[in-house]
């Protein structure tokens, strides 16, 4: 058993994150020592890299959730975890054609401001902006 | 009427309810065009069309159902988009 400075030594998960993911019941401590110190033991180490990995393939940490409660249940199986996973990429190629978009649309704005000596009263840009602004519906 | 089902291989679900949701389309639709598409080979098509969860029924190029279906909502959805093209 090891404290949370520890853990958070060999993760390098600072210990405000480690606190945060026990709130969030991403993982909890294994123990209290007398004093009331949290205690972790190695499994807490692979739980916290196994958030991280996970993070780092853009789940979120409610998706985290799901994944290690997928891991625990006995009926589940690894179609089950493939299927969150190939939902994440469909999810991440969506977002990528919205930032393709965006991308385009700067272009598109950058080309049009071709005289950058300008006022800023006169810029394209801005101009281009207020005019989406415009047509944009209020919420 | 075309109709797409996006999957991934071993969707166990996909395939207890697959047989039953085709033959109520066809029973329900007549000439229904049904596709089964897995999404592994298809990514940009299900991109294009704003799949992002799975198993989902795209009909006539629309995300109508973001999981399966029952029978009785598969039959109601196709009905009342036929009924809106008459």
């Amino acid at each position: 058993m090891f404290t949370i400075g520890k853990l958070a030594g060999q993760t390098g998960v600072s210990n405000d994150t480690l606190r945060y993911y026990e709130q969030e019941r991403l993982a909890k401590p294994a123990a209290k020592s007398p004093g009331g110190y949290r205690l972790y033991d190695k499994d807490s180490t692979r739980r916290i890299h196994f958030i991280k990995h996970a993070q780092s393939c853009g789940f979120t940490l409610a998706e985290i959730r799901e994944l290690l409660a997928l891991r625990g249940r006995d009926k589940a199986c690894c179609g089950d975890v493939r299927t969150r996973a190939i939902e994440k990429k469909l999810q991440i190629e969506s977002k990528i054609r919205a930032m393709k978009a965006m991308s385009r649309a700067l272009d598109q704005l950058i080309t049009d401001c071709a005289d950058e000596k300008q006022p800023v009263k006169e810029c394209v840009i801005i101009a281009a902006l207020e005019r989406a602004n415009l047509s944009t519906p209020a919420q | 009427m075309k109709i797409e089902m996006f999957f991934t291989p071993g969707c166990s679900a996909c395939v207890t309810q697959h047989d039953k949701l085709l033959a109520t389309a066809q029973t329900a639709i007549k000439g229904v065009e049904w596709h089964d598409i897995n999404v592994l080979d298809n990514v940009d098509r299900a991109a294009d069309l704003g799949v992002l969860t799975l198993p989902s029924i795209v009909i006539d190029g629309e995300v109508v159902f973001t999981s399966m279906p029952t029978v009785a909502q598969l039959r109601k959805a196709l009905i009342e988009r036929a009924r809106g093209r008459a």
